[in-house]
Parts: structure tokens; sequence; C-alpha cells
């Protein structure tokens, strides 16, 4: 084993143990066990947009809409169709996926800042159709009236609603699952086809690979993360809103990755950490809590464009 | 490149770096766990501090704050001291609100939750509340379903259904300005409910409606609405938003100088977007939840109206002033009358509890009602004035003070039906 693997394999210890940990260390810094539920679903959001833009190098504004949409099917599934979270969670994950995959195919031939705007104006779309359709999602008031279910295995039953930290687990094995595939997905001849699209894409298709269909596969998988962080959601507050879907939402996921470090694979959910915690802590401060992460994000953009994560590997190579 | 003290070069990124800690140490807080002695109760406080609803909100949190430090005066509940614990809910993003209540629960173990002035964000929150377990009382939040078809056994409202409201004003408007009615109605539970309620009352006199401007809260231009409700050629215009969005309108309404082709009126009106509002724009019937300025005045009025002068700067009472005064003394009378603070003991304490003079502030009998958890409360029902009477923020003129029991639909008719836990 080289050296650098080992690095690599300590690394991963490292962040699986924090998190595996994290409801009995959390509360020795003030944190609560409900906080790293959120932290570990906005982080597998962020990681999902970071998916599409880190490795495909397409800057997606609208990926909220299919958070929202997973939150509001997982929601709706458990108020008007069955009582079970796990339906409800694949109810979310396929109604965001497979809407994301279908406005993904008309989106495809759109580069840069003209895919940027259709993601945003397609996100709206669904953002005011959850606003108004007051009969079924509640319209601003949000969708109320249902609550994660325990889990039945016959012989036993794990209650989620009421154990904050049987939720937790059972959200890090939901995370566990989506970011093994992710990394699956990115180590495969295909996840290698993303990054040499981001690289070059020119060459790319001088290389003889389809562009745009790649493209598109890429953007559908990222919708199906983004809607199965979505669902999840919806049962961390046993709540959805139209502000799910809403652009400013995109924005603070880009800001996660961002801030984490784009083309890392952890980078977002370091963002989504210091995003999450940092607007949990300083929004009972003060009022004017988005001013300081307004700041810090200018401050990172300026000086290290590459993310916290971006920075410490800068460190090692240099 | 600057020099450190032994004149060597510092690099630019240890200055950067150097900064960045210092300011971080500024905002982080050393998270160390508070000696334990006798632990004060703590009181979660989730409402609006900005956006549209900020003023009401932070009135609200003044008022608790004044009952906060009057009852730590004379040694707390139950020989407790209590803690005011405040989080900005925002004004209308419901996601948020839930989180804060989370946070307030699950963090900070409150035992007592307060919020919210935004009827959604409120019903948002009883949901977290009744699933917690936590005693909760809705100081501000309107809509009907809080202590009607969706009422809980934890949950408590201080302030007006929106039926009560309407009917506060209703057949006053029908008698004095006519029955073809038109609304500027914001598009949340609020709203709808209180729409509903004024349409169903209209209809009982004989009226119609011209139409319903749904509009989303935080609308800042009115125009488009008040043109086409000013083409509908209504007798009355009827203005249900609400904080910002209420002073917004108005300004609108007088700017297009509507108010002189049609009568302006409504149903809630408060003192702060009335203080916000150019002269001009002062204008129609309303109902206030509570006036300051009252023609039987007692001692405990004047104290209440000189303690809040004091945190303030001078200026008098709102309605949410005293909401918030109010949800914290009935709080703590229910605590003392249940000797605890468990929620279920203070809930039952809490139904059917009259409140006593040196609290309610008004003339008439105000109470919990049991069957719905519904503060019973008067309606002052009069007119704007342009400038103020006697005194600068005397900007209403009181013509009657109806008992709430008289405006208030029955239990039954409300739709709820309570129960409390096993």
């Amino acid at each position: 084993m080289t050296a650098e693997r080992q690095k690599h394999l300590a690394v991963l210890v490292a962040i699986w143990g924090a998190l595996v940990f994290a409801p009995y260390w959390m509360p020795l810094f003030g944190g609560y066990t409900a906080l790293g539920s959120r932290v570990l679903v906005l982080g597998l959001g962020a990681m999902a947009v970071n998916f599409l833009l880190g490795f495909t190098g397409v800057l997606s504004f609208g990926h909220a809409a299919w958070f929202g949409l997973g939150a509001y099917a997982c929601g709706l599934t458990l108020k008007f169709v069955a009582s079970s979270t796990p339906l409800g969670l694949v109810a979310g994950t396929l109604v965001g996926g497979v809407a994301g995959g279908l406005l993904g195919a008309l989106l495809v031939r759109r580069r840069g800042i003209y895919f940027a705007m259709v993601t945003i104006a397609f996100g709206q779309v669904f953002y005011y159709i959850a606003f108004q359709w007051l009969s079924v999602t509640g319209g601003d008031d949000g969708l109320r009236g249902f609550a994660r279910q325990p889990l039945d295995f016959k012989l036993f039953r794990i209650d989620l609603l009421h154990n904050d930290v049987y939720f937790y687990y059972f959200v890090l094995v939901c995370f566990a699952l989506a970011v093994g595939i992710m990394a699956f997905i990115l180590r495969s001849p295909f996840g290698r086809t993303m990054i040499a699209i981001r690289e070059n894409e020119r060459r790319a298709r001088f290389l003889g690979i389809q562009i745009e269909l790649h493209i598109w596969i890429a953007f559908t998988l990222s919708c199906f993360f983004m809607a199965f962080a979505g669902a999840l959601y919806a049962l961390v507050n046993n709540f959805a809103d139209p502000r799910m879907l809403h652009y400013s939402l995109s924005g603070d996921f880009i800001i996660m990755a961002v801030m984490g470090g784009m083309r890392t694979f952890w980078g977002p959910l370091l963002g989504a950490i210091v995003f999450v915690v940092l607007q949990d802590y300083l929004s009972s401060v003060t009022v004017n809590w988005m001013s300081f992460i307004g700041i810090l994000i200018v401050l990172i953009v300026l000086f290290f464009p590459r993310g916290v994560l971006g920075l410490l590997r800068q460190r090692r190579t240099a | 490149m600057s020099k450190d003290l032994l004149g060597r070069p510092v690099p630019r990124r240890t200055v950067l770096k150097a900064g960045l800690a210092i300011g971080a140490v500024q905002v982080a807080s050393p998270f160390v766990l508070q000696a334990r002695g006798e632990e004060p109760i703590k009181i979660g406080f989730d409402d609006p501090l900005t956006g549209t609803y900020a003023a009401p909100g932070k009135n609200e949190q003044i008022g608790c704050e004044l009952a906060v430090d009057q009852i730590n005066a004379k040694n707390g509940i139950l020989g407790r001291k209590i803690e005011l614990l405040s989080e900005d809910s925002t004004s209308g993003d419901a996601g948020t609100a839930v989180q804060k209540a989370r946070k307030l629960i699950e963090r900070d173990n409150v035992s007592f939750l307060i919020g919210n002035v935004n009827s959604a964000l409120s019903q948002a929150m009883a949901q977290v509340s009744n699933e917690k377990g936590v005693l909760h009382i809705v100081p501000g939040g309107h809509t009907d379903p809080i202590t009607g078809v969706d009422c809980k056994w934890n949950v408590f409202r201080v302030c007006n259904t929106t039926r009560m409201e309407a009917n506060a004003v209703c057949s006053l408007l029908f008698k004095t300005y006519g029955k073809k009615w038109h609304f500027i109605t914001p598009d949340y539970a609020f709203g709808h409910t209180l729409f509903q309620g004024c349409e169903a009352d209209l209809k009982k006199l004989g009226g119609t409606v011209t139409g319903n401007e749904l509009t989303p809260l935080g609308t800042t231009d009115f125009s488009a609405y008040l043109i086409k409700a000013r083409a509908a050629n209504p007798d009355v215009l009827l203005v249900l938003v609400q904080g910002n969005d209420m002073v917004n309108c108005l300004k609108q309404i007088s700017q297009f100088g509507i108010e002189k082709q049609i009568h302006v009126a409504g149903t809630q009106q408060e003192l702060e977007s009335v203080e916000a509002m150019p002269p001009e724009a002062r204008v129609g019937v309303w109902m206030f939840e509570w006036y300051w300025k009252q023609a039987a005045g007692t001692p405990s009025l004047d104290r209440f109206i000189a303690d809040i002068r004091k945190r303030t700067g001078g200026k008098v009472p709102t309605a949410r002033n005293w909401f918030g005064y109010v949800t914290i003394h009935a709080y703590a009378l229910a605590c003392e009358k249940a000797k605890s603070i468990e929620a279920k003991a203070v809930a039952k304490a809490l139904a059917d509890m009259e409140l006593p003079p040196e609290i309610k502030l008004q003339p008439n009998k105000v109470y919990f009602r049991g069957g719905d958890h519904q503060l019973m409360l008067s309606a002052f029902v009069g007119e704007l004035l342009h400038q103020g009477d006697g005194d600068p923020e005397n900007l209403f003129k009181v013509n009657s003070i109806v008992a709430g029991d008289a405006i208030a639909p029955s239990v039954a008719e409300t739709g709820c039906k309570m129960q409390m836990p096993a």
C-alpha cells in the first residue's frame, strides 16, 4: 500500500468516524442531534450539485427545484398514500429525478450562463406551482400533516419520530448509500468521461464522446441525488414549503459547494457543515447573520477560490 | 509586504489568516456549560424580527421581556427564574420557523414555546410543539384553524381569530359604507380565513363581493391590484394585508387618490402600521385588538404604558406589546396554579383561566376558552385619525369595546375537537 493510499484511507476513516459518533461528540460543542441530521441532508444536496458543477463543469442554478419536488412528493406520499417512510423516500427520489431528467433533455444544448438561466426558469416554474396550488401543496403555508413513520422490521420497530439519535443514524445510512453510489459513478469510466468534458469539451467531442448525452445523464443522476436529499429533508422537519424550490436555496447549495471546495468529493459536505452550523449559531446571536456568511463567501472567493478543501490540497502539493 | 516586530517580512496569507481568526473570535462564544445551580425555566420565543412583520414581532418581544423582568423581580415561577431565548423566525419562511422551533426545543430544552405573528408559521410551529409535547402559546397569528379544526391540547392563542375580527367590524362597515366590497388579501393562511369570514358575514348581510386580490406576503407594489379594484367600482375597499404590506398598500391608495372615490377600511389594524403611514393614508373604520388610550383608565394600565414607554424610547404600548405581556403572564399564572411546569398540567390550568385586571388591562372579562384554547379578548372598534388626538400616538378613535365572547363563534362552530393525550 502506498503512502498516498494510506493517507486516503486515514481520511476516510476520520470522516466516517466523525459522522458515526456525531451524536456523542456534538453536544460537547453546543451542537444537537437534529443539527447533525440537517448537515448531512444539506451536505448531500451540496454534493449532488457538485456532482454536476465540480465534476461535469455545468452550473445549474435551479437545483432546489428537484430538492423541493423530492420533499413535496415524499410529504404527499406520507400524507395521502401510505404511512411508510421508505416509500416516501422512494417516491420523492423518483418524482424529483424523473422530472429533472425530462426537463434536463431540454437543457443540455445550453451552456454556461444560458444553462444557468434556463435552470432558474424551470425551477421557478415549480416554485410558483407549489405556491399557487393551494389544495394540494398548502400554498405559502407549506405542507403539514405528515410525519416520519417508524421503520417496521416485523421483529422490531425503530421509532424515527421521537428518537433523534435513531433518526440521525437512519439519515446517515441513507447518506452513506447515496455517497457510495456517487463515488462509484465518479470512479467508473463514465465518471472519467464527465471530468474529460469538464476539462475540455471540444477535445472530448473530437474523441467521439457524445457530449449532450453524457451531460444529460450526469444532470439526471444529479437530480436523483438532489431529490433523495429533498425527500430526506421533508422527514427532518416533517414539513415542506415552497421556499424549498426557490432559486435562493439553489444559491445556498452552490455556496456550500464553493465554500467547501468544488472538484473535491468531500468539499461540499465541509461547506455544508460550515454553512449550516454558522447559520444555526449566528442566527441566534444576530438577525444579520447573512452578512457574516456573505463576508465569508467574499473572502473565500477572493483568496481561496478552490474552497477550504482545495486550499488544504494545494498546501500539500506545494 | 508588511514587517513583523523583528523586521522580518510577514506573508500576506498570514496577515489575512490572523485577521480571520480575530474576526472569528468575536462571534464565537465559548461553548461552556453554565454552572448548574437552580436552573432557570427556559422560554423559547420564535417570532419575526426581520421582514414585513419585524415591527409587530419586536413589539411582542418587548412585551415578553417586560413580563419576564416583572416575574423575575418577584422571585420567578415556582421560585425559579425564567429566561427568554429569542430566535428570528423571519416573516414568511415557514421552513425557518420550524427549524428554529426545533432548535429551541431540541437544543435549548425550552419548557414553553411562543410564536408566531404569521399565521402560517404559527400553524407550522404548532405541529412541531405538538409532536414534542411542549406547551405553546400563539401570541399573534390569527388564522382560524389554530384554535379551530387544527386545535391541539398544547396550543393556546392570545390574539383574535380571523372570524372574530370579521364579526367585530363587518356589520358596522356594511351599515356605514355600503354593500359592494372589494378585498386586498394576503395570499396565505391568515388572508384566506379572514376573507372567508368577511365574505360569509357580508353574504348574511345581503352584500356582494366584487373581487378579491390575492397578494403574496411581502408585496411592495400594489398598483396592479389597486387598478383592478378601482375598475370593479365597489363601495368599500377592504385592506386585509398586514405589517409593511399594509403600510405600502395604504400609501399607494392615498397616492392614487382612491380613498376619495371609494371608502377604504378593513378589519385588523395595528398601531405599528398606522404610525408608519403618512397622515393622509390614515382613513377608515377598523378594529384594534387592544388599544392603549381607554376611556376607563386604571392604575395598572397607566403603569403598563409607563413601563413600555421606558423600553421603547417613549413609544406607547401596541396590541403586540400586550400580546407578549399576556402570553408570559398567563403562562406564569398557569404554572403557579398547576404547581408544575409540566406541559399537560399547565395546559389544564390554562384552560378556562380568567386573566386578572392587572394583566387583561381592559374593561371586559378576558379568559381562555377551555373548549378551543382561544383567549376571549375584546375588540376595539373605531376610526383612524389623520393626526394624534391629545398624544401624537393617539391615532385611533375607539367607538366601542366589544367583548370577545360576543363576536367569537361557538366552540362547536370552530370545528375544534380538543383531545388531551392519554
